[in-house]
C-alpha cells in the first residue's frame, strides 16, 4: 500500500487559519486572565501560644490587576469551632491604595458568595478549599469583608498587610490554621482570583485533654463535647499505627468511669455491651450511653472516662498512642 | 248558548287546574327553601394515647437508629400522663405528666417528670405511610448535642 500524499485544499487552509486565530486569541485571553492575580506572599504566625491569649497573625498579600474593578476585600480563616472566631476575631488591613487601618466585618452565614453557586462563604470555602488537613470535624471557615469597597486601576500592583487577632479559648489543642484572600466580585471563581496559605500545625497550649486536629488519632470520641447522658461514639483506628490488636478479629472497649465523687467504676468485661463494630480497614466503633453502661443512679455523675481497647480474651490491651496508659475523655460542654 | 256554557265550564276547569298547579309549586318552593344549617368543620384534638416506640433516632444529624439499641424503649401515653419502659437518652428520665401547647394545633410537647422541672420539645406530627408519627427534638446532655427521635405507635 502506497502512502497517499495529503492534499491541501483551500478549505483545509481556511480551517488551519481559523484554528491559528483561535489559538492566538485563546493565548491572549489566558494571558489576560493570568495577569490578574492575588497571592499571599508570607504568613507571620507564632508556632504556639498560651491558650486563652490572643493569637496575632499577619498576612502579606500582593494583588495584580489587569482591569479596573471595584470590590470589597475578603479574608477568611480556618479555625477550630471552639474559638468562636465570629465573635472573638478581628481583622484589619493596610494597603497602598488606602490610608490607615481598614476595618473588616464577619460575613454573616447564609450570605451567598459571588459566583459561588448559591453557597455562602463558609460553605464555598469548605467545599472548594477544604479542611487544610485537619482530621477532626470541629473546624470552620470564618470569612470577613472589608467595610469599604475599593476601586483598583488596571495593570496595578497593590500590596496589603492583613492583621488578624483571635482571642483563643482555654482548650489545649493542635490545629492546622488556614487563610484565604479574595474579593467580592470574583469570589473563588478561578484559582488565580484567590490565594490560600496553610502554615502547618499550630498549638494552643492549655490544660486538659489535648484536642489534636493535626495527627491521625488511634481513637476519637464523638461528640467531642458531651455529658454522661449523651450517646457517645468511641472509635478505634488500627490503621494509624501497629498495635497488639493488629490481628484481633474482635475488639472490645475496656472503660472506667470517674464520678464527681472521685470513684472509679469499671466496665472492662468482654460482653456485647463493650463489643465494638467493625467498619472495615481495621476501624472499629462503639456507641455507648455512659449512664446505662455504668448503671448510674440519679445522684451519680461522671466527670470523665479512661479507656483501653482489648481483644476478645482481654489479654492484649491498647491505650494512648498504642501504649499502656489509658485514653482520657472529659465530660464537658462548650 | 249551550256552546257558551260548555266553554265556560272548560275555562273554570282550566282555572282550577292552574290554581292547583300554582299552589303545589308554591308549596314546593316553601318546602325547598328550608334554611340550611352551616357547620364549620373543627380540627380534632390530637391524641397520643397508647404505646409508642422509637423508629428513627439521630444525634447531631447522624443516624443512630441501627447503631444503638432503641428497640426496647416504650413510652405509654394516657390522657395526661406517661410512663417510660427501658429508658434511653430522652428528654426526661422519669414518668410524669404531659401536655400539648394547643391540643388541636400542637407545636410543642411538654413533659413534666415527677420531681423534675418541665421539659418542652418542638413537635412534628406527620402521617407517613399511613402511620401517625411524633417527632421530638431535645438535648439530654450538652445543649449543643441535638437528638431527634421519631416515635410511632407500637403494635
Amino acid at each position: 500500500m502506497q502512502d497517499q500524499p495529503i492534499q491541501h485544499t483551500p478549505k483545509n487552509k481556511r480551517k488551519i487559519t481559523a484554528a491559528l486565530i483561535w489559538k492566538v486569541l485563546g493565548g491572549l485571553l489566558l494571558l489576560i486572565i493570568v495577569s490578574c492575580s492575588i497571592t499571599i506572599d508570607s504568613v507571620v504566625q507564632p508556632a504556639s501560644i498560651t491558650a486563652g491569649s490572643t493569637l496575632p497573625v499577619t498576612l502579606n498579600v500582593t494583588i495584580t490587576t489587569n482591569q479596573t474593578q471595584t470590590s470589597n476585600f475578603m479574608v477568611a480563616v480556618l479555625v477550630p469551632k471552639v474559638w468562636k472566631v465570629a465573635q472573638n476575631g478581628t481583622v484589619t488591613f493596610t494597603s497602598d491604595i488606602s490610608s490607615g487601618d481598614q476595618g473588616m466585618s464577619v460575613i454573616s452565614a447564609g450570605t451567598p458568595a459571588p459566583q459561588g453557586g448559591g453557597m455562602d462563604w463558609p460553605t464555598l470555602l469548605a467545599t472548594k478549599i477544604g479542611n487544610g488537613g485537619n482530621l477532626l470535624p470541629d473546624y470552620e471557615w470564618v470569612a470577613f469583608y472589608s467595610n469599604a469597597s475599593y476601586s483598583v486601576a488596571a495593570n496595578a500592583t497593590i500590596h496589603a498587610t492583613v492583621s488578624i487577632k483571635i482571642k483563643t479559648s482555654a482548650d489545649n489543642l493542635m490545629f492546622k490554621l488556614g487563610y484565604c484572600v479574595a474579593n467580592s466580585t470574583d469570589g473563588l471563581s478561578s484559582s488565580d482570583r484567590y490565594a490560600t496559605a496553610f502554615p502547618g500545625c499550630f498549638q494552643s497550649v492549655g490544660t486538659g485533654d489535648l484536642i489534636d486536629f493535626c495527627n491521625p488519632q488511634i481513637s476519637t470520641v464523638d461528640p467531642r463535647t458531651s455529658l454522661d447522658n449523651d450517646i457517645i461514639t468511641v472509635t478505634f483506628d488500627g490503621g494509624v499505627q501497629s498495635t497488639k490488636l493488629d490481628n484481633a478479629s474482635q475488639i472490645y472497649l475496656c472503660v472506667s468511669g470517674i464520678t464527681d465523687k472521685g470513684d472509679s467504676l469499671s466496665a472492662c468485661i468482654q460482653t456485647d455491651a463493650t463489643k465494638m463494630t467493625s467498619l472495615g480497614l481495621n476501624k472499629w466503633q462503639k456507641d455507648i450511653w455512659p449512664r446505662k453502661l455504668f448503671n448510674l443512679t440519679d445522684n451519680q455523675h461522671l466527670t470523665g472516662l479512661k479507656y483501653f481497647f482489648t481483644d476478645a480474651a482481654g489479654g492484649n490491651k491498647v491505650g494512648y498512642a498504642g501504649g499502656s496508659t489509658p485514653f482520657m475523655y472529659t465530660f464537658k460542654c462548650q | 248558548m249551550k256552546l257558551e256554557a260548555f266553554t265556560n265550564t272548560i275555562k273554570k276547569k282550566n282555572m282550577i287546574v292552574s290554581k292547583t298547579i300554582i299552589f303545589l309549586l308554591l308549596a314546593l318552593v316553601f318546602v325547598a327553601c328550608k334554611p340550611e344549617m352551616l357547620v364549620t368543620p373543627s380540627e380534632s384534638t390530637k391524641n397520643l394515647s397508647g404505646n409508642w416506640q422509637i423508629i428513627k433516632a439521630t444525634r447531631n444529624g447522624t443516624d443512630l437508629t441501627t447503631r444503638f439499641d432503641f428497640s426496647k424503649f416504650r413510652i405509654h401515653f394516657t390522657d395526661s400522663s406517661y410512663t417510660i419502659d427501658s429508658l434511653v437518652p430522652f428528654i426526661v428520665n422519669h414518668s410524669g405528666r404531659w401536655s400539648f401547647d394547643d391540643p388541636q394545633y400542637p407545636f410543642t410537647l411538654t413533659f413534666q417528670a415527677t420531681d423534675s422541672s418541665a421539659k418542652t420539645s418542638p413537635l412534628q406530627y406527620p402521617v407517613t405511610g399511613g402511620q401517625r408519627n411524633v417527632i421530638i427534638t431535645f438535648s439530654p446532655g450538652c445543649s449543643l448535642n441535638t437528638y431527634q427521635y421519631t416515635l410511632q405507635k407500637a403494635n
